[in-house]
C-alpha cells in the first residue's frame, strides 16, 4: 500500500508538535541513511548508473518512514524491534572449508556461492571455471552494463521509488547483487546454491539481491539458503529477489530459511512469467525472531504454470509473516498455492495470500489452501486469504484451516505402539510432507524432510 | 491373561458398561455377542485405552498388572492389540512408514534391537503376501480411502506384524465377503496359540464357523447377561437378540 505524501507530512508536523514515537520512528531511518553514508565513503566507486540509482534510493528512503501495525500491510507484523536496533554491515569472518562442507547439503551436487556476514567468498564457492554451460552469473554492477540492463534498471528505479521501505533500502545499498542469466534452452541440473552463512559476536544487516532471468525454454534452479548461527546474537537481512521467465521457461525457487531466533528477515520477491512458463517456488521457514516474507507473481502471459509451496514451522516467540500476491492479468493461467504451517509456544503466524483475477484473465484457474495446526493455546494464527475476481469464466478457490491435531489418529497409533511423542511428530510430520513432497530435488526434500523433524521432535 | 472385575465406564457422563466380569486364560478365544448400542465397542477401547472412556468402578488385571494404569502405548509394548471397528484415516503417513514406526517402537520397548531396512522390508513383504494383500499398498497412506475391506485386511496385516497376547478384534468381519473373512479367520487361527488370547467382538455368527470360539458372551445394555459354549452363537444366529432384550427387559 502506498504511504500518500500526505501522510508523510501529516507526520512531519506530528513531530513538530509533539508524539515521542515519531520522532524515533525517523531516527530510525535516520540509523540506515547514516549507515548508508559511512558504507559509500568506504566502498569503492561503482559505476556512475548504479551509483546514482542507489543515491535516489538513499534520498528516497530518506523521506520515508517505517511501517507501524496502522498500516494495512503490516497489521500482524511489527517490524520496531528490527528497526530501532542499531545496525552495522557484516564483516567477512573467518570460515573454512570443512564448515561449508559440513553445512552442505548430503548428495546434491550444486553450484555453491557462500556468503558469510553478507559478504561473498570467492575461495569457498565453485568457481567459475566449473560453472555449467549456459549459466551466466555475474555482480549486480557488471550486470547493468549488459544486454539485461533496460530491464534491471527499470525494476531498480521502481525499486528506489516503492512504498515499501525495505524494498527501497535494499535498493540503496545493493550489497551483494548477483545476477544469473540461464541461456535460451539451457537445462542446468545442478541448483545454485547460496548459501549465506553468518557469524560471529557482532549484530549486523545485510542486503542480499538476486536476479534471475531465464531465456525462453531454460531449465534452472536456485536456492537462498539462510543458515543458523551459532552465537546468539542477532542480524537482520533485507533481501530482494526479481525472477523474469521468458517463454516455457522452468524455474525451482527453494527458500530455506533456518536462522537462529535471534534473527530478522525481511524478504521481497518479484517474479514475471511469459507464455508457457512455470514457476515453483518452496518457502521454508524454521527459524528467525521475525520474518516477513512478501512474494509476488506477476503472469504477462498466457498459459503459465505456478507453484507456490510453503512452510513455517515456529515455536517460542517466533514470527512468520507470509504475503503471497498472484496476479493473474491474462486469461488461461494455472496458479497453485499451498502453504502450511505449525504453530506453537507464543508463537504467531500470519498467511495473508492475495489472487487478484483481472477482467481479462478468462480461463484462470487458481487455487489457494493455507492449513495451519495451532498446538498451543497461547499460539496464534491469522490467516486472510483475498480472493478477488474481475473475470467471469475462471475456476478458483481458496481455503484457510486452522486445526489441532487428529485425537483420534494418535490414540490410533498409540495402540500400535507409537509413544505420543513419536504419534504427534509423525501426524506433525506427515501434515507438512504434503508441501515438502513436492519438491523436485530429492536431496533437497531428504534434507528439508529431516530439519522439520527434528525441530518437531526436539521441540 | 485378563481378569475384568466389575467393570463401569462412562462417556460424558453416560454410563456404557454397568459391571462387565470376564475371564480370559492363555490360549483362550472368547466371542463377544450383542446387539447394537450394548457397549461392545466401548469395552474394546476401555481395554486399548482410550481416553473418551471414564473408568468409574472395577479392575482389570492384564497379566497380573493393573491394565487401566497403563499408557495406551504402554499396553501395546505389553501386547494388547485393538482390531478397530472404524480404523482411523490417517493421510500423509504412508502405510510403510507407519508399520516400520509401529514395529521398531514396540521392539525399543521390550528391549530388542531395531529391524535394519532389510530385515524389516522382508518381514512387512512376508506378512503382506500371506494376506494376500498387494504390495503396492504399503506406499498409500494409512487407510486413506481404502475400501472398507482393506481397512480390516490392514487390521490384521497390523495384527500379524505386532504379534500382540492379547488381540481384540472389533467386528472386523462386518460388511466383509466370505473371501475377506477367510483372511480374518486364517490371521487369527494362524496365531492361536497356547499363550495368546482373543477377544473377538462380532454382531455375526458367521465368522465363528471359521474361528471357533472357547466361549461366546452376550453384551447387552452394558452388562454381559449371558455366557455359554460356542453354540450360544448358533443360538442366536437362530432365535435374533430379541429374547435376549426380553428377558433382560423383565429382570431389570
Ligand atoms: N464417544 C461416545 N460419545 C457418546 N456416546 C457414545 C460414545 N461411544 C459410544 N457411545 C454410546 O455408548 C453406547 C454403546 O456404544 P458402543 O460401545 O459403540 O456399542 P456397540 O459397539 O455394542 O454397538 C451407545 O449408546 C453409544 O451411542
Ligand atoms: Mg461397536
Amino acid at each position: 500500500m502506498p504511504l500518500p505524501a500526505e501522510k508523510a507530512s501529516n507526520r512531519i508536523s506530528e513531530k513538530i508538535n509533539q508524539a515521542m514515537p515519531t520522532a524515533i520512528a525517523s531516527d530510525n531511518i535516520g540509523h540506515f541513511i547514516e549507515l548508508y553514508e559511512k558504507t559509500k565513503a568506504h566502498s569503492p566507486a561503482l559505476p556512475s548508473r548504479l551509483a546514482s540509482l542507489q543515491n535516489r534510493a538513499a534520498a528516497h528512503l530518506e523521506a520515508m518512514r517505517f511501517p507501524s501495525r496502522r498500516d494495512e500491510d503490516w497489521k500482524y507484523t511489527s517490524v520496531r524491534r528490527i528497526v530501532s536496533q542499531k545496525w552495522d554491515l557484516g564483516q567477512v569472518a573467518p570460515l573454512n572449508l570443512t564448515q561449508v562442507e559440513s553445512a552442505a547439503i548430503e548428495e546434491l551436487e550444486d553450484i555453491r556461492f557462500v556468503f558469510v556476514n553478507g559478504q561473498f567468498v570467492p575461495a569457498l564457492s565453485t568457481p567459475s571455471s566449473q560453472w555449467p554451460k549456459g549459466l551466466t552469473i555475474k555482480s549486480l554492477a557488471e550486470a547493468l552494463e549488459g544486454q539485461d540492463a533496460a530491464w534491471m534498471s527499470a525494476k531498480l528505479e521502481a525499486h528506489a521509488q516503492h512504498d515499501n521501505p525495505f524494498v527501497v533500502m535494499n535498493t540503496a545499498f545493493g550489497q551483494n547483487g548477483w545476477y544469473m542469466e540461464v541461456q535460451k534452452g539451457a537445462i542446468i541440473e545442478k541448483p545454485v546454491h547460496l548459501m549465506m552463512f553468518s557469524t560471529g559476536e557482532a549484530a549486523f544487516v545485510q542486503f542480499p539481491q538476486l536476479w534471475v532471468h531465464a531465456q525462453p525454454g531454460s531449465e534452472f534452479s536456485v536456492m537462498e539458503h539462510y543458515l543458523p548461527k551459532e552465537e546468539n546474537t542477532p542480524h537482520f537481512t533485507c533481501a530482494v529477489s526479481c525472477l523474469r521467465l521468458e517463454a516455457n521457461a522452468r524455474v525451482h525457487h527453494y527458500r530455506l530459511q533456518r536462522e537462529s531466533e535471534a534473527a530478522f528477515q525481511i524478504n521481497y520477491c518479484e517474479v514475471e512469467q511469459e507464455r508457457d512458463s512455470v514457476y515453483s517456488s518452496y518457502a521454508t521457514d524454521l527459524g528467525g525472531a521475525i520474518v516477513r516474507n512478501n512474494l509476488n507473481v506477476l503472469l504477462e502471459q498466457s498459459n503459465t504454470e505456478t507453484h507456490l509451496n510453503g512452510i513455517y514451522l515456529i515455536n517460542g516467540e517466533q514470527h512468520v509473516d507470509n504475503q503471497t500476491f498472484m496476479d493473474h492479468a491474462v486469461p488461461h493461467c494455472n496458479s497453485n498455492e499451498l502453504y502450511k504451517g505449525i504453530v506453537t509456544g507464543k508463537a504467531r503466524g500470519v498467511f495473508n495470500g492475495k489472487v487478484l483475477v483481472r477482467p481479462d484473465a478468462q480461463k484462470t484457474n487458481a487455487f489457494q489452501q493455507n492449513s495451519t495446526l495451532l498446538l498451543s493455546p497461547d499460539a496464534v494464527m491469522d490467516a486472510k486469504p483475498q480472493l478477488e475476481i474481475f473475470a467471469d469464466d475462471v475456476r478458483c478457490s481458496h481455503g484457510a484451516t486452522i486445526g489441532q491435531l487428529d485425537e483420534s489418529a494418535i490414540f490410533y497409533l498409540r495402540t500400535r505402539g507409537l509413544p505420543l511423542k513419536e504419534a504427534r511428530t509423525l501426524l506433525q510430520f506427515a501434515f507438512l510432507g504434503e508441501v515438502t513432497s513436492n519438491m523436485p530435488h530429492e536431496a533437497v526434500r531428504t534434507f528439508v524432510e529431516k530439519l522439520v523433524h527434528d525441530k518437531l521432535y526436539n521441540h | 491373561m485378563l481378569s475384568i472385575k466389575n467393570l463401569h465406564a462412562s462417556v460424558e457422563g453416560n454410563e456404557i458398561l454397568k459391571g462387565i466380569n470376564l475371564e480370559v486364560n492363555p490360549g483362550e478365544v472368547h466371542a463377544i455377542m450383542g446387539p447394537n448400542g450394548s457397549g461392545k465397542s466401548t469395552l474394546a477401547n476401555v481395554l486399548a485405552g482410550r481416553e473418551e472412556y471414564e473408568v468409574t468402578e472395577g479392575t482389570v488385571l492384564y497379566k497380573g498388572e493393573d491394565l487401566l494404569e497403563m499408557d495406551v502405548d504402554e499396553r501395546a509394548h505389553a501386547g494388547v492389540f485393538l482390531a478397530f471397528q472404524y480404523p482411523v484415516e490417517i493421510p500423509g503417513v504412508s502405510m510403510a512408514t507407519f508399520l516400520k514406526e509401529a514395529i521398531n517402537a514396540n521392539r525399543r520397548a521390550r528391549g530388542q534391537e531395531e529391524l535394519s531396512p532389510v530385515e524389516m522390508l522382508k518381514f512387512i513383504r512376508n506378512k503382506t503376501k500371506l494376506l494376500g494383500m498387494d504390495e503396492q499398498m504399503l506406499k498409500r497412506s494409512l487407510n486413506e480411502g481404502f475400501s472398507g475391506g482393506e481397512k480390516k485386511r490392514n487390521e490384521m496385516l497390523q495384527m500379524a506384524l505386532l504379534e500382540p497376547s492379547l488381540a481384540i478384534l472389533d467386528e472386523t468381519d462386518s460388511g466383509l465377503d466370505i473371501d475377506a473373512l477367510r483372511v480374518v479367520a486364517d490371521s487369527v487361527n494362524a496365531l492361536r496359540s497356547p499363550d495368546r488370547s482373543f477377544i473377538i467382538v462380532t454382531h455375526y455368527q458367521r465368522l465363528l464357523n471359521y474361528i471357533v470360539p472357547d466361549f461366546v458372551h452376550v453384551l447387552f445394555n452394558g452388562r454381559i447377561v449371558k455366557s455359554g459354549g460356542k453354540e450360544l452363537a448358533l443360538d442366536l444366529e437362530e432365535r435374533g437378540y430379541d429374547w435376549i432384550k426380553e428377558e433382560n427387559a423383565v429382570a431389570g
